[in-house]
């Protein structure tokens, strides 16, 4: 195997956690909020249903093939031609969604922060932190976010609580005013943050106890799930039907902090807390994609394919959009069925041949034998 | 060539210029190897052509019996030598009986030494001897007699210097092994208490030993250990720093891998929680292995002091270390980049101090820090007399002149002046100085991105932190990986009564300290 590293299930649901959360902070309630209205807390409850699936399939998936990933198994299930095309698929999958990833942190962080530093110094600075981290293998992966997340999401809670008294309960209300429809709609673009669960199926097989895969896979849709939430609330107390005209509403929230006159503008240690999620959310993707690259192309160490890799992921996040508009406008329509369809769509389609083909081969054992 | 097949063969001719001839011919260690002749006055050119040009090697020939030729050689200043006179040159000397068959007669009959061991090649007895331990060679014997009496000037046992408490024991390790030795065993006496020897260094012939309790230490941490030790190949060691460069995992970290204690309090409470502790001679700092972050900043008294207290020193020390690696960098980035979260009475007035200053505020903040390292290590080198001077020039220099000057800012003085306190308020010197060192990169990339360049910093080293291993134990654990149990630990210091396991990866043969149910209260016993 390429990663002889292992690591525990709930080192995995650590990991999973900013990977899903760190983006969807930014643009995601205010996307919501489009559709979703007064309902935006709703919504992500509908989307974790896709999390939940996602961690559903890909435990199927390595209960049938427990030492491959994806891309390894893809083999085994289409056949080499296919299975080949379909892994070099999810190469370039993640090539873009990595790109995306790193182009969002870039664009917030000079929008919001360092606003004359060229975008690339500030993703290139970013990606060669999470080079060292993918150099270290999945288990510094893994220990760098023990480190990180408690501490990160420790302070996202503290900093929610801050606001507590600028917060108007009242803007909660009328719930589900349209029926159920608004926040279903609202769902659909977190759907495609939640499905980014699939990812699991690349950690399944480095997991040292297995059996509690499934089940800290799931803890960790539902610490998602909480803190999105908390998220949608406190924006919504907040700032009410305005959320949605908002880029990103969690940092203007952090500009409202303003405690004894002395605690204010807290939204620098914000963004400096956020990109360290970023950071594990970046270095996990940048390690599944040099994984993926190395397992697809059958190499014996990932490692010297990080540098190079790494170069082509901050030239993906640069041509991936021509700037946030355009981004957040991708991404708030057409990506969410392009990522539903690559993340749970396709692995579906694998599990169901690879269930037929497993019953076939039943038959065929019993008609034999 | 054997040496004895060598003198076998010239036996026709049993002079003594002859043999000399061949010793010469033999190398130096081949002649150690080799064993003793039975010809005392052979034994005497062998040794004294092995220690040619050492005058501090006393040989002295003298008749047992009046008959039987003999000679005791010692190092000058390394053995008691008032015991010698008195233990085995009088009785010896003044034997009377003719017969002497054995040295066992010799050994129970006339020598008064408790500590004997007979030697049978020249390596041995080299050895002996360097230990401080006199040798006697008797004529027409193949075995030599070694006495237990070294004596050589050792330091007192005194308070180490570097690892003071107020409350807790006040003895600390010394260079000499056996003083060392002696003080874990008198903490631990258990026989399960184990010492074994090496010795490392060609010339130094350091004795070297691997300290750990059988059944609470896994046998494969001692392998490991006993096998990176017995890999040294060097011509000396003179302090324990030689062996920790060439046993830790990483030697490009910048973080100590192995501990360094004085105190023989920690280096027992170390083998309780199924550590190994490397002693070595003549140094007073034994090494403990393996180690984690968090043991960084543990100090002996924690565990002494009431566990409240304890755990709140310990949040002192933890908060102290973010200061000491961050307080001048988020300065510097605050002020260059996010001026914005500075309240603004606070910020008028930085930024009146800051008006006359010519630098920016990194070039400031590496002006201050640099010459507060430089007068920290110019304090600790230079000579009592000197160093006050020292203090004095450097606290009305920067605190003073300098800002009246207009070099610098009274803010930047401050920051400087907190961060140097702070980094002192970490227990362990090389760990405070690790740390030190790395705030001068973290303020290099705060200088440049601001908040987002610490924060990448930080990231850069928590990487680095979690890559480490010490002794393959993860340098992060018990926090990475998680294990909950263990942060009674780390993040709190929980009472002893409830402190009932060792450390998961240390001491997993033997896991439980204590029996359950220890918690002490009013109704205990009378039930």
């Amino acid at each position: 195997m390429i990663e002889r590293g292992k690591i525990s299930s709930l080192q995995m649901a650590i990991m999973m956690n900013p990977t899903i959360l760190a983006t969807i902070l930014l643009l995601v309630p205010a996307i919501t909020a489009k559709n979703a209205k007064q309902d935006l807390w709703i919504s992500p409850i509908w989307a974790s249903s896709i999390g939940f699936l996602c961690v559903f399939i890909a435990y199927q998936l390595n209960r049938l093939y427990p030492k491959e990933t994806i891309i390894e198994y893809s083999e085994i299930i289409l056949g080499k031609i296919f299975g080949k095309c379909l892994g070099a698929f999810y190469v370039i999958y993640y090539f873009h969604m990595t790109g995306i990833i790193v182009r969002e942190y870039g664009e917030f962080v000079s929008g919001t922060f360092l606003n004359r530093t060229p975008l690339v110094a500030i993703i290139g600075a970013m990606m060669i932190v999470s080079a060292y981290a993918v150099n270290g293998g999945l288990e510094v992966i893994g220990r760098c976010s023990e480190i990180i997340v408690p501490v990160v999401s420790l302070l996202y809670i503290v900093i929610c609580i801050l606001l507590l008294k600028d917060l108007d309960f009242n803007n909660l209300f009328p719930i589900m005013e349209n029926g159920l429809l608004p926040s279903f709609k609202g769902s659909i673009v977190p759907q495609s943050w939640f499905s980014e669960f699939i990812l699991v199926s690349f950690l399944f097989p480095y997991l040292a106890d297995r059996n509690k895969g499934m089940k800290w896979g799931m803890i960790s849709v539902i610490s998602v799930l909480v803190l999105i939430i908390i998220t949608n609330l406190t924006t919504l107390f907040l700032f009410g039907n305005l959320t949605a005209n908002l880029t990103y509403p969690v940092i203007t929230a952090a500009r409202y902090i303003s405690i004894a006159d002395f605690l204010e503008h807290l939204e620098s240690i914000i963004i400096a807390l956020w990109v360290a999620g970023t950071f594990v959310k970046i270095t996990v993707f940048f390690y599944i994609l040099v994984l993926g690259t190395a397992q697809l192309l059958k190499l014996s160490d990932f490692r010297p394919i990080i540098l190079p890799m790494g170069f082509l992921v901050i030239i993906f996040g640069i041509w991936s959009a021509p700037n946030l508009q355009e981004l957040s406008h991708f991404l708030g329509t057409t990506a969410a069925f392009y990522f539903l369809t690559v993340q749970v769509g396709i692995p579906i389609v694998l599990l169901i041949i690879a269930f037929i083909k497993e019953k076939l081969q039943k038959k065929k054992g019993s008609t034999t034998g | 060539m054997n040496l004895r097949k060598k003198l076998r063969k010239v036996n026709f001719s049993h002079t003594a210029s002859k043999t000399l001839e061949i010793l010469e011919e033999t190398s130096l260690q081949e002649k150690e190897q080799s064993q003793l002749l039975n010809n005392v006055m052979e034994n005497i050119q062998v040794l004294k052509n092995i220690y040619t040009d050492c005058s501090d090697i006393i040989f002295r020939q003298f008749l047992i019996g009046h008959q039987t030729e003999a000679v005791l050689l010692y190092i000058e200043g390394m053995s008691n030598i008032e015991e010698i006179d008195k233990s085995i040159l009088e009785p010896l000397m003044k034997h009377e009986a003719v017969n002497l068959s054995d040295i066992q007669t010799i050994l129970e009959e006339k020598l008064a030494v408790s500590k004997v061991t007979q030697v049978s090649t020249f390596q041995d007895i080299v050895q002996q001897v360097s230990f401080g331990n006199p040798v006697i060679l008797i004529d027409s014997q193949v075995k030599g007699i070694a006495a237990g009496l070294a004596k050589f000037e050792k330091r007192a046992i005194e308070e180490p210097m570097a690892e003071s408490v107020v409350r807790g024991p006040r003895d600390g390790f010394i260079e000499t092994m056996s003083v060392n030795t002696s003080l874990l065993r008198r903490k631990i006496k258990s026989p399960k208490l184990k010492m074994r020897s090496l010795t490392i260094g060609r010339y130094s012939k350091t004795n070297v030993m691997i300290v750990y309790i059988e059944g609470l230490c896994e046998q494969s941490l001692i392998d490991e250990v006993n096998s990176r030790l017995s890999r040294i190949d060097i011509d000396g060691i003179l302090e324990s720093g030689y062996i920790e460069g060439f046993i830790e995992d990483n030697p490009y970290s910048p973080f100590p891998q192995l501990l360094n204690t004085e105190r023989p309090d920690i280096a027992a409470s170390a083998l309780l929680e199924g550590r190994v502790v490397i002693l070595i001679d003549e140094t007073p700092f034994a090494l403990i292995a393996p180690i984690t972050l968090y043991s960084l900043f543990q100090s002996a008294e924690d565990y002494y002091q009431r566990f409240i207290i304890g755990t709140l020193i310990r949040w002192l020390r933890y908060g102290f270390l973010l200061i000491a690696l961050l307080l001048p960098s988020a300065y510097v980035a605050i002020l260059t980049f996010h001026q914005e979260m500075v309240p603004t009475t606070l910020l008028l007035s930085v930024a009146k101090s800051r008006e006359d200053v010519p630098f920016p505020a990194i070039v400031e903040a590496f002006i201050m820090e640099i010459t507060f390292e430089a007068l920290r290590e110019a304090g600790i080198r230079l000579p009592k007399q000197v160093g006050s001077a020292v203090s004095i020039v450097g606290a009305l220099v920067i605190g003073q002149a300098a800002v009246s000057a207009g070099l610098v800012s009274a803010p930047m003085v401050m920051v400087v002046a907190i961060t140097g306190i702070a980094s002192f308020a970490i227990p362990r010197y090389n760990a405070a100085i690790s740390f030190r060192m790395l705030r001068f990169p973290i303020m290099v990339f705060a200088g440049t991105l601001g908040l987002l360049g610490i924060m990448l910093g930080l990231l850069l080293i928590i990487i680095h932190l979690a890559t480490l291993r010490s002794f393959g134990v993860p340098y992060l654990s018990p926090m990475a990986p998680m294990e909950g149990v263990e942060m009674k630990d780390v993040l709190i210091r929980a009472p002893w009564w409830s402190l009932k396991t060792r450390p998961r990866l240390t001491g997993y043969n033997n896991q439980f300290r204590q029996s359950n149910n220890q918690k002490p209260g009013p109704n205990k016993g009378s039930e």
